[in-house]
Order: structure tokens, then C-alpha cells, then sequence
């Protein structure tokens, strides 16, 4: 992140001299509005999350650990992958779960339903460019509460054992964060 | 000799002024100025309206795209850079931030 602010200065003394060569590459504008998102998501980040950039000059590349603390999912820890594309803000990040679990909105693959991920949307929900990178942690953090949603299932299976058998539904939960989701 | 000086002193005036406590030396004016617009930051990029937007800073190599970088006001009063919403619209033609349907007002700076 250091690094990248300093880019950024350093693009500004330079843009009033000679043209600037391809070693040092104008910062998009993606990277410009990450620069000063991540500082604001790391400091409103909820109790329950923790975030983890694998090359501080990469903001893009963001991997987001969940741990929640109440829900079926307690005592799981769940890793997401956040990938801001270069189209950011004018389109969502692209994100993966990467840790298996058995939960409605999450396939065991990794895609996700959120609806603030979805690109077109006809409702108020989707996908807008004032949404930032804070909202899309609180979205998947809330999916084990809040959000999570029966009504709109990604693993149908998931929601037809609860629909059926809630007390089946939670061993289930249980059974798949002791295999793949331990702390 | 007190006593002169004290009589004298009442000759001056029949309602002795009170010493003041403090004098008025310097005084500096400050006054404080906003655009009369109902949002002055673009919430698309988060950079000031009337300055031009983060893609044309990131873009112009000579400081002319400050002039082409207009403002663009919606139906729903909404403000935005021209640049930044012609973007957006392109996916989704409504405002993003009340989500009506989005019609041009008025351009301009």
C-alpha cells in the first residue's frame, strides 16, 4: 500500500516533465480508488473478518478470512477471494469462497449469491458504483447471518435439507466446518 | 498632592469612565464558501464535482482535460462528472444514488 501511495506521488512530480515511460505505468483508476478504499474498509472491518493482501502492491488481489461468531456457522473460518477487476468501480468485484462449505447461497464450488455482486440487476440491489469494497465484506460477512437466505438457494440441496430437516441441515454445517472450515 | 490630582480628575467629566479591560488591537476576517450544489463530490469517482474526475486526472498528460471534464445534473438533481456517469449508464441508466431512472437536467461546470 506504501508503495502504491508513493507511486502515485511519484506520478504527479513527473506528469509535469517529459513524458513518462512504460517503467513507470500510470496508475489506473481503479488502483487510485483502492489506495483509499482499503484504508477506510481495514479501519470500519467487523470483528468477525480479517483481510490479508498477498502483494501489498496488488490491492486488488484481497483475501478475506471470515470467522463468525454466531449462526450454523460459528466456529468455522471461511476464506474468500476478492478480485477487483480493472473495470472497478463501474463493475463488482469478482469473488470466490474458497473453503468448502454447506451453506444455501454458497456453492460447494466457490460462486457466490450476493446480490450487491450481480453486474445487472433490475432492483436497487445490485451492483452501483457508490457501493465500495467495505460493503462487499460486510455482505459476505453477513451471509452467515443477516443475509443468509433460503428463499434465493445457490446449493439447492442445502436449502431442501433445511426446508425438511433443520436439525439434519445444522449437523450438516457442522460436519462440513469440522472437514474443511477448522480454526 | 493626592488630594489635587483626585479633584482634578472629577473636573474631566461628571461620569468618570471605567478603565478598559481590553483594546481592539487586530481582527482578521474569515469567511468559508461552498458550491451551491446538493452534492459536491461525485459519487462515482469521490472527487470534487467541479475539478475534473479521476479518470481524467489519471489521463490527461497537458492539464487540458480539466476543461472538458463537465458536470452533468440528473432529473432526480443528482450530480455526477459527465465522464463518470456516461459510463454507467451504459449498464444501468439510473442514478446511482436514488436508483430513478436517469435523465439529463443540465450539463455545464
Amino acid at each position: 500500500m506504501i508503495t502504491l501511495t508513493r507511486k502515485l506521488k511519484k506520478e504527479t512530480t513527473v506528469s509535469n516533465g517529459p513524458p513518462i515511460t512504460d517503467a513507470s505505468k500510470r496508475v489506473s483508476v481503479r488502483d487510485r480508488l483502492l489506495v483509499k478504499e482499503v484504508q477506510e474498509m481495514e479501519q470500519t472491518l467487523p470483528g468477525t473478518c480479517h483481510v490479508n493482501f498477498e502483494n501489498p502492491n496488488e490491492l486488488f488481489n484481497i483475501t478475506l478470512t471470515v470467522s463468525p461468531d454466531e449462526g450454523y456457522w460459528a466456529g468455522g473460518t471461511f476464506h474468500f477471494h476478492i478480485y477487483v477487476t480493472e473495470d472497478y468501480n463501474m463493475a463488482p468485484p469478482e469473488v470466490k469462497c474458497l473453503t468448502k462449505l454447506w451453506h444455501p447461497n454458497i456453492s460447494e464450488e466457490g460462486d457466490i449469491c450476493l446480490s450487491l455482486l450481480r453486474q445487472n440487476s433490475i432492483d436497487s440491489l445490485g451492483w452501483a458504483p457508490t457501493r465500495r469494497i467495505k460493503d462487499v465484506v460486510w455482505g459476505l460477512n453477513s451471509l452467515f447471518t443477516d443475509l443468509l437466505n433460503f428463499d434465493d438457494p445457490l446449493n439447492l440441496q442445502a436449502t431442501e435439507l433445511y426446508l425438511k430437516d433443520k436439525e439434519a441441515f445444522r449437523q450438516k454445517v457442522n460436519d462440513y466446518v469440522k472437514q474443511y472450515a477448522k480454526r | 498632592m493626592a488630594d489635587e490630582e483626585n479633584s482634578s480628575d472629577r473636573a474631566d467629566g461628571d461620569t468618570p469612565k471605567p478603565e478598559k479591560m481590553f483594546t481592539l488591537k487586530k481582527w482578521n476576517a474569515v469567511a468559508m464558501w461552498s458550491w451551491d450544489v446538493e452534492c459536491d463530490t461525485c459519487a462515482i469517482c469521490r472527487v470534487q464535482v467541479m475539478d475534473a474526475c479521476l479518470r481524467c486526472q489519471a489521463e490527461s498528460k497537458t492539464g487540458s482535460g480539466k476543461q472538458d471534464c463537465v458536470v452533468v445534473w440528473g432529473e432526480c438533481n443528482h450530480s455526477f462528472h459527465y465522464c463518470c456517469m456516461s459510463l454507467w449508464v451504459k449498464q444501468n441508466n439510473r442514478c446511482p444514488l436514488c436508483q430513478q431512472e436517469w435523465s439529463i437536467q443540465r450539463m455545464g461546470k
